[in-house]
């Protein structure tokens, strides 16, 4: 159901990358020429194995890496014009290690450090820090000092610092690493929430399961090009471009794709969905 | 970019690559020795001009020695440029202005001692150049440093690359939460830094938990006498090397100190 890139209205993007290009000073070219169009409101899984350029794309959207060449456009002017500061306030940008980020000595002024930078008036810190608490659901642990606390936790604290800036689009990389199912699954509902509010999300990460039941758009990245550009059913029935990723499908779907010949249909991608299709093929015969 | 420069070493097949590395630790000391015994700006100057040559035969690439030389250079700049302003003995005085007197020989000790500064920092690049990290620990540890300073030192050699890549994301990270570390005067640049230096220091002190846990469960300090997988051999070409070492030593000392001749 989503329709090809290019055919967006302008309007409606907030990101728009044309021919990009990126080269690492070493000489390693780490991205060949993407064309990506993301909406307001998206939420989009960018997918790929170790290398396939994921995460440098992920840095090329809020400016932390210029282009080498082509273009990277958010909001309307391109990030080659804007300081990563300025940015921050529109692309946010949660790291894959919280240890990178945290340093103050409560969750609270974690939380406050990025709105502060962008020199937002104390009312509207403390009302976007308030908010960004309770997005992380984080009440309990506001004077406590985040290098103590455990790693699911800190990894929200670190995403609340980044939601406290109040982005449009909140890109993370790989949040659930690390995580027992109980905190991953609570931290993706509260992003899911946060889509629903019209946050657009942006997820760099292995964990097809999470992707599964979670993105509406998933992009197979490999050797620094976008193989595809899909919704989940579309990536998890083409096995071929899976494998060519080195990415497999959520255990459900592996288990719809054996239960194939049996009529159940292969693009199956929860539980849910894979019971209801047991249930009409069982009751049928 | 740190990566790249932090280890100094270059593989190649030159004399200096296969001189063992206790013969090049106890060269770069003597050539550091007469560094300061040599008075004689000429000398010095001969001296520098022996240091290039070998780097030049370390087959140091330009870029290294360029890089090499720039820290080096300030110094030496400073050191000529600061000399006369503090030393204004002797004659004949070239300017004065108030207490301030500029005099020749106050700018000839000057630029002195810039080579000598020049010669004993550049020095140590024909042993970082030519020697792997670790083959400089196994030499200290041959000459007698213990084994664990040795490990250590092998470590930090090891993690500095590591920390450099660690350093850069953290400042990503934290320029992603609108952090502009050169904003601001002195006070408040220094102050932006504590959003880098404390995460770096924390990481820093988990892996090094980590790393001291690894090293445990790889039986690390199980039996004092532990064997090695290389050792070090002198070869006659070793002990040649030495032996020009300790002339090109002992005569100027001879020189100076017995004979007081000045040099």
């Amino acid at each position: 159901m989503i329709p090809s890139a290019h055919g967006i209205p302008q309007e409606e993007k907030i990101i728009s990358t044309r021919n990009l290009k990126f080269t690492y000073e070493g000489g390693v070219q780490a991205l060949h020429g993407l064309n990506l169009d993301i909406r307001h409101g998206d939420y989009v899984a960018i997918v790929g194995g170790n290398g396939s350029g994921k995460t440098t794309l992920a840095k090329t959207l809020n400016g932390l890496l210029k282009p080498t060449s082509g273009t990277v456009v958010v909001n309307g002017r391109p990030t080659s014009e804007q300081k990563v500061a300025a940015l921050a306030k529109v692309v946010g940008y949660a790291f894959q290690n919280p240890d990178h980020q945290l340093f103050c000595s409560s969750v609270e002024d974690e939380v406050r450090f990025g709105p502060q930078n962008l020199g937002y008036s104390e009312q509207e810190v403390r009302q976007k820090v308030e908010r960004a608490i309770e997005a992380m659901n984080l009440d309990k642990l506001r004077s406590v000092a985040p290098l103590s606390l455990r790693l699911g936790e800190r990894r929200r604290v670190s995403i609340a610092s980044v939601i406290a800036m109040d982005p449009q689009v909140l890109i993370l990389d790989e949040p659930t690493t690390g995580l027992d199912s109980g905190e991953s699954l609570e931290l993706m509902d509260r992003l899911k929430r946060l889509n629903g509010e019209g946050k657009t999300i942006i997820l760099i990460t292995h964990d097809m399961k999470v992707v599964a039941e979670h993105a509406r758009r998933v992009i197979v990245m490999a050797n620094g090009r976008m193989i595809l550009d899909s919704d989940c059913r579309g990536v998890f029935s083409d096995l071929a471009i899976l494998g060519e990723s080195s990415l497999e499908p959520p255990p459900v779907t592996k288990l719809a794709h054996r239960l194939a010949k049996h009529g159940i249909s292969p693009d199956v991608v929860s539980a849910e969905e894979l019971v209801v299709q047991l249930m009409k093929s069982g009751g049928g015969g | 970019m740190m990566g790249g420069f932090i280890d100094l070493y270059t593989e190649a097949d030159t004399f200096l690559h296969r001189m063992d590395p206790r013969v090049k630790i106890v060269a770069v000391l003597f050539l550091s020795l007469l560094a300061f015994i040599l008075t004689n700006l000429t000398l010095l100057l001969a001296l520098l001009v022996l240091i290039f040559v070998l780097l030049f035969l370390a087959r140091a690439t330009i870029t290294r020695t360029v890089f090499a030389l720039k820290f080096v250079l300030r110094f030496m700049v400073l050191i000529v440029v600061l000399w006369p302003i503090f030393d204004p003995t002797g004659t004949p005085v070239l300017a004065s202005l108030g207490p301030l007197k500029i005099t020749e020989p106050a700018i000839w000790r000057g630029v002195t001692s810039a080579v000598r500064v020049g010669c004993l920092a550049t020095v140590w690049y024909i042993l970082m150049f030519t020697t792997s990290q670790r083959d400089l620990v196994r030499a200290l540890v041959k000459i007698g440093v213990r084994f664990d300073f040795g490990l250590t030192l092998a470590i930090s050699l090891r993690f500095l690359p590591t920390f450099g890549a660690l350093i850069d994301s953290i400042k990503d990270a934290q320029r992603a939460r609108g952090l502009e570390l050169s904003k601001g005067g002195l006070l408040k640049r220094s102050r932006n830094y504590v959003a880098v230096l404390v995460p770096t220091i924390v990481s820093a002190l988990r892996t090094a938990d980590t790393l001291s846990l690894a090293l445990q469960s790889r039986a690390y300090g199980a039996r004092a006498d532990r064997t090695y997988l290389r050792d070090l051999n002198m070869r006659s070409s070793d002990y040649a090397t030495l032996a020009v070492l300790v002339a090109l030593l002992v005569l100027p000392i001879l020189a100076k100190f017995v004979m007081n001749v000045a040099i």
